[in-house]
């Protein structure tokens, strides 16, 4: 069923969204008494700290406080995974965008001007900058620069390839992507003048990240607040800490609230990126194209600190199984090393994207020399829904993989293009399919909470510890609270991301929607009961007549009650309930690897390859999700776009190459995204056979849309150009030369 | 180029503009981008520095009518000249128009970019109304979004492209 | 793209700068020429530039787009003369381009962003080597300079090789260019708001081609592919590419693959100045 735009919720916070007055963590310009803070970063990817002068600075006009590693109060480290990242560093630099001091002042120019004369002296170290050879320098960090090795097995590998009548091998490549969220890093610390702190910054997980900030500052868990405010796009690049501790610090240290907002200069040089991948895949299946046997070495560039690396390399591995399909026998391995390029983690997609990549990419090879469809080849291959995942695991799909392609295999777009008078375009369809799970997954604690309650005022508050960074979550509480207590918007308020409320756990892997759905599921129920009882008391009708609906309760038709009196005369405070879930994971007696709620999609990509000059246009994406039941239909829809074209603009165009450790790009105008002009149209079809009985209805589809884009986007490529792109992103000047080669051949 | 030791700031100047239908007047250096004035005038949120280096469109404001990227507009430029923001457009109707297209369209997630792109709308709006042949689509050209694809963004289009040609 | 300006008295903040702002053009000359600092036009260049160092030249001389003769486009019989401190946009809507230079407002649209193109100016478009310097090269425009010892008028080219650090641009004139055939074309890194990689222009004057380029390798007028193909009788036939390969490697063109795309963006814009579409 086609996804068709259906108009969204004219919420109050949209429009303040579209007039500028939605307040994001960075427009908190105007706090009484603010300080501005700035942060000093490395002037080299590796070196030793010889010595941190700060006495300059400190006599400069409007300079309040200058802070370096000695002036850390508690755990001079942070992250999320391994705590291996100094806040402010001591005796080594290992990137360029390493913090070696932060200063407050009264303005911000008053803070950058004191960096300029905070005197560092460096001895500069080897650099490591190239992840193929990193094993062999001197470590970053302890023994050695190899963080992780991992590796999944399954069956005799090579007596599968020996069977083998087809095996493909290819080297893919895949780029250093960059968030390039609009809002960049920045939020406030503000001193609660009890010794504590609270920050409202834009984050991805205010309980966790109040957990590391009590460490750091040597305060109480109780002591620290964050309150993640609305946040102008994360997509993973906001979940480590960011100018968080230093702020905090600069905080405690002046007294004072803090206001931190790295520019884009040095957004580029200091965020997280996605891991580069470099990998070999070998694939080889029968004569009738079953897959026999697949291989895979794969080595990650992880940069100078661990963050998220070791997650993203499971998360990795787990999708170079080639999930969706059959496989007799496999040996995926990955290493990830640390390396002085910067530091790269979590990103949507999670290192799955980058694994789908070639595993799609694969199997077209191997359709190519069978001379077999592409489609009809993965038909044979694809697992049906009663299957065990690639890993053993119990999956849950939430429809068969061979209906996603047999839509895939129906779309419009396998028409054939009109071509342009000139025939300088040429111009080609493919696709791609990919799978992703829901949740932290491998058995990690993953839980999360949510509350509902009767404000003060009458209002239905729902509150959950999710960040929103324009996912659209408030709308989708809302839409599910409305069905189930069958009131409307404007009886509503979402509350997200107070570290003080509800724990829901991180704002990331695809979780919120199902964590939503299911806290809802049990707590709303509970509410209603309770608000029932009260209102009984209050009105004298017997609880079994009366039931809740727009604006208040009802009694044969009939409002009876407003949600306002009932709040007034009530006792609200008594109506709350809390409600704290474990994500769904396979049932008891299964063991717990990878992920048990999956999802799925086919993107199927028309491009139109320029003759001339090498360069790609997609003209049209056209994906069929099945990823159980939405729940606001345009927050589904734009998900999977944004996510969709963050794909295209891998393929095509982004990347962060670095030179002797340092990022080549620097701002918007030298890493490139796409703009309106470069994005195709989209269709969007959704399938979904859930039974309404089901007890896992819904999934997270934050990350699903960017799953299958590039693949799709090269399989067209080759399909107008006979041409197959392995290295992403794109490169237009190969494409041409191999297009001028082809001529050449040719005539 | 080497980095020297800083010279005395330079003497501040006087600058009168028109914000929002209010007169501004205060002492700024010459050489401060539109964008800090008016984020540190503690009025405006709605421009947002998202590259400071023209690249991004979040800063998006009306000067003497024009859509310009706030922060490659120097001080003394705006002596004289009329600035409007998101905020004070948002009584205008054409804005309004813009507005609706872009909440019912889902033009937005995170919404940091929007502003900007309902200015930069507004401006192509009001092109069109002087006769000229803008399309709406060229018009934000110069406006980046990361969260949506610019999906919604090309629905409002269609829908705001629609109306003006029927009026 | 390159500032020979920029080398002189840094300061690092912005609250430091001095603006000059000059009476008249003769001031203004007079004050670049005193302090070695840079004009300031629509700013859209310079300020990028050295926002990314955080390193500023001491003082700017603004120019004023009020001075006669420095904004607007007028024709009379020399052809058309435009105004420095004319912006992009103004260009861009102006009726006498699309009389004389009728494909240039659909292009524009691949020039910067509306709001960049709203400030910025022609005359610092082509002092920058810009996306216009191609075809202003192409068109052998002849530029208006003023400078310590005076005005003059001369050839674009002969300009961008002399210029001195005072010399003031105040516009420039093309030549009656209608009737002419023109296609342009930019190579950017995405489809609109891309910094180019390759511009190119092909211009057919009724009786000879004329090619130029400006980008990645800079500004080229390509003599050699052009003699190539006037002496030739059918345009769009020949292979031309190799004599502009050769011609755009020994002008610093280095990118093997940005010279192959261009030699067939020059096939393909031949064609299209032959075929007259
Ligand atoms: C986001 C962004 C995108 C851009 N995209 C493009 C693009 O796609 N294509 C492109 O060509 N350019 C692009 N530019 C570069 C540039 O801004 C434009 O080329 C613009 O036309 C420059 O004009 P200006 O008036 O702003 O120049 P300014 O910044 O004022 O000046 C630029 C230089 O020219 C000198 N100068 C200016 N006017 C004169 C004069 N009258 N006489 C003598 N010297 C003078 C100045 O001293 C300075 O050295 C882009 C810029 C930005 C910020």
């Amino acid at each position: 069923m086609e996804l068709k735009p259906q108009p969204g919720m004219a919420e109050t916070s949209v429009l303040e969204r579209i007039e500028g007055r939605f307040g994001y963590a960075t427009d908190q310009q105007h706090l009484p008494g603010l300080l501005h803070g700035a942060i000093l970063r490395s002037r080299h990817a590796h070196a030793r700290l010889l010595r941190v002068d700060t006495s300059r600075a400190r006599l400069m006009s409007g300079v309040r406080a200058v802070v370096t590693a000695a002036d850390v109060p508690g755990l001079n480290r942070l992250g999320i995974v391994v705590r291996d990242q100094p806040v402010l560093c001591e005796d080594r630099v290992r990137y360029e965008g390493d913090a070696i001091a932060a200063v407050a002042a009264d303005t911000v120019e008053q803070a950058r001007a004191a960096l300029e004369v905070i005197d560092v002296d460096y001895a500069p170290l080897a650099v490591v900058d190239q992840a193929e050879t990193a094993e062999q320098m001197s470590p970053l960090h302890g023994e050695s620069n190899l963080l992780a090795r991992e590796a999944f097995e399954r069956g005799d590998t090579d007596a599968a390839f020996a069977r083998c009548a087809v095996i493909v091998e290819h080297h893919y490549q895949t780029p250093r992507q960059m968030h390039a969220f609009m809002e960049t890093e920045g939020g406030v610390a503000i001193p609660d003048n009890n010794g504590g702190v609270i920050f409202r910054v834009g984050c991805q997980s205010g309980h966790r990240d109040a957990e590391q900030l009590a460490d750091i500052l040597g305060l109480k868990p109780s002591q620290v607040t964050v309150e993640a405010t609305p946040t102008g796009g994360a997509f993973g690049g906001k979940d480590e800490l960011t100018i968080q501790p230093a702020a905090g610090i600069l905080a405690l240290q002046t007294g004072s609230p803090v206001l931190i907002h790295l520019d884009r200069f040095e957004s580029c040089r200091t965020g997280i990126k996605r891991h580069p991948v470099s990998m070999i895949m070998t694939t080889g299946c029968d004569r009738q194209g079953r897959i026999l046997a697949h291989r895979v070495d794969a080595l990650l560039d992880t940069g100078a600190y661990a963050s998220l690396g070791p997650a993203v390399l499971e998360n990795f591995l787990d999708h170079a199984t080639a999930p969706l399909y059959r496989i007799e026998a496999y040996s995926v391995s990955g290493r990830l090393v640390y390396t002085n390029n910067g530091v790269s983690g979590a990103f949507r997609g999670f290192g799955g994207n980058q694994a789908t990549f070639a595993v799609e990419s694969q199997l077209d090879a191997l359709a190519e020399k069978l001379a077999m469809c592409p489609l009809a080849l993965r038909r044979i291959n694809l697992r049906t829904v009663d299957e065990p995942g690639s890993r053993g695991q119990v999956v849950r799909w939430s429809a068969p993989p061979t209906d996603v392609l047999a839509e895939a295999g129906a779309s419009p777009l396998w028409a054939p293009a009109v071509s342009d008078a000139r025939r300088r375009w040429l111009t080609g369809t493919g696709m791609a399919m990919g799978a992703q799970g829901n949740g932290l997954g491998d058995g990690l604690p993953d839980r999360g909470g949510g509350r509902v309650s009767l404000s003060a005022e009458g209002r239905i508050r729902l509150e959950f510890g999710f960040s929103d960074y324009g996912q659209n979550l408030a709308e989708a509480i809302t839409c599910l609270v409305c069905e189930t207590l069958g009131c409307v918007a404007g009886d509503i308020d979402v509350v997200l991301g107070n570290s003080r409320g509800p724990d829901s756990g991180p704002t990331s892997a695809s979780r919120s929607s199902v964590l939503i759905h299911g806290v809802l599921a049990d707590i709303l129920p509970r509410w209603k009961d309770r608000v029932r009882d009260q209102a009984a008391v209050l009105t004298g009708l017997p609880c079994d007549q009366l039931y809740s609906g727009p604006g208040g309760l009802f009694a044969g038709g009939r409002q009876v009650l407003s949600y306002r009196e009932l709040a007034e005369k009530g006792q609200p405070e008594q109506t709350r309930v809390d409600a704290s879930q474990a994500f769904p994971v396979a049932p008891e007696g299964n063991q717990l690897v990878g992920r048990y709620l999956q999802l799925q999609i086919a993107t199927v990509a028309r491009v139109a390859v320029d003759r001339l000059t090498g360069r790609v246009r997609v003209t049209d994406l056209h994906h069929i999700t099945a990823a159980g039941r939405v729940i606001y239909p345009p927050g589904y829809l734009g998900q999977i776009e944004g996510a969709a074209i963050m794909g295209l603009g891998m393929a095509l165009s982004e990347d962060m190459p670095t030179r002797q450790g340092r990022y080549l790009a620097d701002n918007l105008d030298q890493y490139i995204i796409p703009t309106l002009q470069d994005v195709p149209d989209q269709r969007v079809d959704v399938l979904d056979n859930t039974p309404t009985t089901d007890r896992f209805p819904v999934r997270g589809v934050g990350e699903l849309g960017i799953e299958a884009v590039a693949p799709a986007i090269c399989s067209a490529i080759e399909a107008a150009t006979g041409i197959r792109v392995r290295h992403l992103p794109v490169d237009a000047g190969y494409l041409l030369a191999e297009l001028c080669a082809q001529e050449e051949t040719c005539s | 180029m080497t980095r020297q030791t800083q010279p005395e700031p330079c003497a501040p100047e006087h600058v009168t503009f028109e914000l929002n239908g209010d007169v501004i007047s205060q002492w700024v250096s010459p050489a401060t981008t539109l964008l800090d004035i008016l984020r540190g005038s503690g009025r405006i949120t709605s421009a947002r520095a998202g590259c400071r280096i023209g690249r991004c469109g979040a800063c998006t404001v009306l000067l003497n009518g024009q859509a310009v990227p706030g922060c490659l507009v120097m001080a003394w430029q705006v002596s004289g000249c009329t600035v409007e923001t998101a905020e004070g457009l948002a009584e205008a109707s054409d804005f309004a128009q813009v507005r609706d297209a872009l909440a019912t369209e889902s033009a937005l997630q995170c919404g940091y970019c929007t502003p900007g792109v309902a200015v930069s709308l507004v401006s192509g709006l009001r092109q069109q109304q002087n006769g000229d042949v803008v399309d709406l689509e060229e018009a934000v050209a110069g406006n980046l979004c990361r969260c949506t694809g610019y999906g919604g963004l090309k629905r409002a289009i269609a829908v705001l492209t629609e109306t003006s040609s029927e009026t | 793209m390159s500032d020979p300006l920029s080398e002189l008295n840094p300061v690092t903040e912005r609250r430091a700068i001095r603006v000059l702002r000059p009476d008249s053009p003769s001031e203004a000359v007079s004050l670049a020429r005193r302090f070695k600092v840079p004009y300031m036009a629509g700013g859209t260049w310079l300020q990028p530039t050295h926002e990314r160092d955080q390193c500023w030249p001491e003082k700017l001389v603004a120019l004023n787009a009020a001075w006669p003769a420095f904004r607007g486009l007028e024709d009379d019989s020399r052809g058309l003369t435009v105004g420095a401190l004319t912006s992009l946009s103004e260009m861009a809507r102006h009726p006498l381009v699309r009389e004389y230079l009728p494909p240039l407002a659909l292009f524009l649209n691949r020039v910067a962003g509306p709001g960049v193109r709203a400030l910025g100016t022609v005359g610092g478009n082509l002092a920058v080597g810009g996306d216009l310097s191609a075809l202003a090269m192409a068109l052998d425009v002849r530029v208006d300079v003023l400078n310590r010892t005076g005005e003059r008028t001369l050839p674009l080219s002969r300009w961008l090789r002399e210029r001195a650090s005072d010399d003031l641009l105040r516009g420039f004139t093309i030549p009656d260019c209608r009737g002419w055939r023109i296609s342009l074309e930019k190579l950017g890194y995405r489809e609109r708001f891309s910094p180019t990689r390759a511009t190119l222009v092909c211009v057919h004057d009724g009786d000879r081609v004329r090619l130029a380029v400006c980008g990645e390798g800079g500004l080229l007028r390509l003599v050699a592919p052009e003699t190539f193909v006037n002496d030739r009788a059918d345009l769009a036939s020949g292979d031309v590419g190799a004599v502009i390969d050769r011609e755009l490697a020994a002008h610093g063109w280095q990118d093997a693959h940005l010279r192959m795309a261009l030699r067939r963006m020059t096939t393909g814009l031949l064609s299209e100045v032959a075929l007259g579409t």
